[in-house]
């Protein structure tokens, strides 16, 4: 299984991308939304999970999850946003532009993994 | 504008220990240990701005080694290790998460600006017209970290609270 | 470091029998951290000088801060989730059907701690009855703090991050300051209340669902009886009680069955024995 991890913290997704190759997963990594959306275009398989932070130079997390869900080919994808944008109404908005799953900062490793078992993410056994 | 808000030190305590919770201390074997000393010395510090509905910024400061110490925890390596870049980054990415979830408990219509990183001492720092509203003031592995919240007057003919 | 190797042991041992806490070894910095607020709040020097009283003259108040800064709460929502996937799944499709007549069922939240469970319990209800049927859960706990706590239904950030769908977050929930609050319309159905399940039992209207979760785990296998015994007298003749996923009824009570519900089990009272008939096993 395949995760992007996109947040334009080296620091955050160091912290994300270990959490998914416990998982299993290969990570793939961008710094932004317009860098995430370029990566996406040129990959044969789209990745399965999509891990994205809200405030980004370029292109915000929010713009990303609306470009992915309008797009047929990136269907497949599971879009969790991670980020510390934490009202009320920045999570409803999130959600309603397709985002399936919703992570404030700071969460623990724990928190993490059992938001992507909620999403079926998670191969039966790996939670700690 | 009453330099009261509804973000108290007990907020900003719990916000602080989420972090070390979550990404310095997940074992629960290293944690901030409060030392409520505002005048503990700092080596660098970062911070983000609000602006909207309300006017201020939260500094985050601690000696470089601390820094150090929590740029090797999110990037798992040692601190030696630890790059300008990388320092740079997790200090301002710290400053961004309590600055994050700060501007939640502030009324809608507050916007965080970009953190700013600074090598020096938070002492050298020139944040015009703020007054401390609340600190958490520490110390971690035996060196000083504290994240303080900082209101911006409006202007010079503020009523001044207590 | 200022805690003493004597003063971690006295604070271990307060905890360990008043609130099952356990603190393994290595968490004496996290203890020191969490108790210097505590220190401070009620107006001593230091820590040394605040437990130093505290074993001078008990103090309830200070052993409820102590226990209060030292509670990690480890629970997530729809813990476990199977449970909760059979009740949408077999249970309460088969109680819209039997409770039809009356189109309301009672839940039973046993040992409930800091809500989660009931109110985790309140939003499967919410979602999955019929409009028309209305529920109410029950939250019991042998703790006034938890008790209180439960019905103050607040919960941090990093406990609202756990097990619960964001969707669930921003429906059932609203911001209270630096926490989650659970709204009024889902808590208006929960009610908390002070009980203590190895003593003879209040009357109470008998429940449909009753969720006994990793409980009997810190009983005795006499005591576990009696509890058994206790909510056998107040389930439905035809209602289902849930254990912990590494409890069971077998040897210790063989008035109940265990029973598959979805894909984990449940048990029910064994028809044609009527409740509080003499134990057998």
């Amino acid at each position: 299984m395949r995760a992007m991890v996109i947040d334009d913290s080296r620091a955050m997704r160091m912290i994300l991308k270990r959490i998914v190759t416990k998982l299993n997963f290969d990570a793939v990594e961008a710094g932004d939304g317009q860098e995430a959306l370029n990566l996406l275009a040129d990959m044969t398989e789209v990745p399965d999970l999509a891990l994205i932070d809200w405030n980004m130079p370029n292109m915000n997390g929010l713009e990303f999850v609306t470009n992915v869900r309008a797009d047929p080919r990136l269907r497949e994808m599971t879009l969790v946003m991670v980020t510390t944008e934490s009202e009320q109404s920045q999570i409803v908005r999130a959600l309603a532009a397709g985002a399936h799953e919703y992570v404030i900062k700071p969460f623990t490793e724990g928190a993490m993994i059992e938001k992507l078992a909620l999403l079926g993410l998670v191969p039966t056994g790996a939670n700690s | 504008m009453s330099v009261e808000v509804e973000v108290n030190e007990n907020d900003l305590a719990e916000m602080v220990e989420q972090v070390w919770e979550s990404y310095l201390d997940p074992e629960g074997i290293n944690p901030l240990i409060p030392t409520y000393d505002e005048n503990q010395p700092s080596e660098v510090h970062s911070s983000v701005s609000i602006t909207g509905s309300w006017t201020g910024h939260i500094v985050y400061a601690s000696s470089t080694q601390a820094a150090r110490r929590a740029a090797a925890a999110f990037l798992a390596m040692e601190a030696d290790e630890v790059s300008q870049e990388d320092l740079t980054d997790v200090l301002g990415e710290l400053a961004n998460i309590v600055g994050g979830n700060v501007k939640a408990m502030l009324p809608p219509g507050a916007f965080l600006s970009l953190p700013q990183v600074v090598l020096a001492p938070e002492s050298t720092a020139r944040f015009p017209n703020t007054q401390r509203i609340s600190g958490v003031y520490g110390i971690w592995d035996g060196e000083p970290v504290s994240i303080s919240m900082w209101h911006s007057r409006a202007d010079n003919n503020q009523e001044v609270g207590a | 470091m200022t805690l003493s190797q004597s003063e971690f042991s006295f604070v271990s041992t307060l905890v360990r029998k008043e609130a099952s806490i356990v603190l393994a070894p290595g968490k004496e910095y996290l203890v020191e951290a969490r108790l210097i607020p505590v220190a401070r709040a009620v107006g001593a020097a230091n820590v040394n000088e605040f437990l130093a009283e505290l074993q001078r003259r008990p103090n309830l108040d200070y052993q409820r801060k102590i226990i209060d800064a030292l509670t990690t709460n480890e629970t997530s929502w729809f813990r476990d989730r199977e449970p909760f996937a059979a009740l949408t799944d077999v249970i309460l499709p088969e109680l819209i059907k039997s409770r039809a007549a009356t189109r309301k069922v009672r839940f039973w939240s046993g040992a409930s701690s800091s809500g989660q469970e009931a109110y985790s319990l309140a939003i499967t209800l919410q979602e999955a009855l019929p409009p028309g049927w209305s529920y109410e859960i029950v939250g019991t706990d042998i703790s006034t703090e938890m008790v209180k706590r439960a019905e103050t239904a607040e919960y941090s950030q990093v406990e609202v991050n756990r097990g619960l769908p964001a969707a669930q977050l921003v429906q059932y929930f609203e911001r209270a300051g630096a926490h989650w609050r659970v709204t009024s319309h889902l808590r208006k159905n929960v009610s908390f209340k002070l009980m203590n399940l190895t003593a003879p039992l209040p009357a109470m209207q008998p429940f449909d669902v009753v969720f006994m979760r990793n409980v009997l785990i810190y009983f005795d296998v006499a005591t576990k009886r009696t509890v058994l015994q206790n909510v056998a007298k107040l389930l439905r003749p035809d209602g289902w009680l849930f254990l912990g996923a590494a409890e069971t009824t077998i040897g210790i009570d063989d008035n109940y069955e265990r029973v598959a519900a979805g894909r984990t089990s449940a048990y029910r009272v064994r028809t044609g024995v009527p409740a509080g008939a003499p134990r057998r096993g």
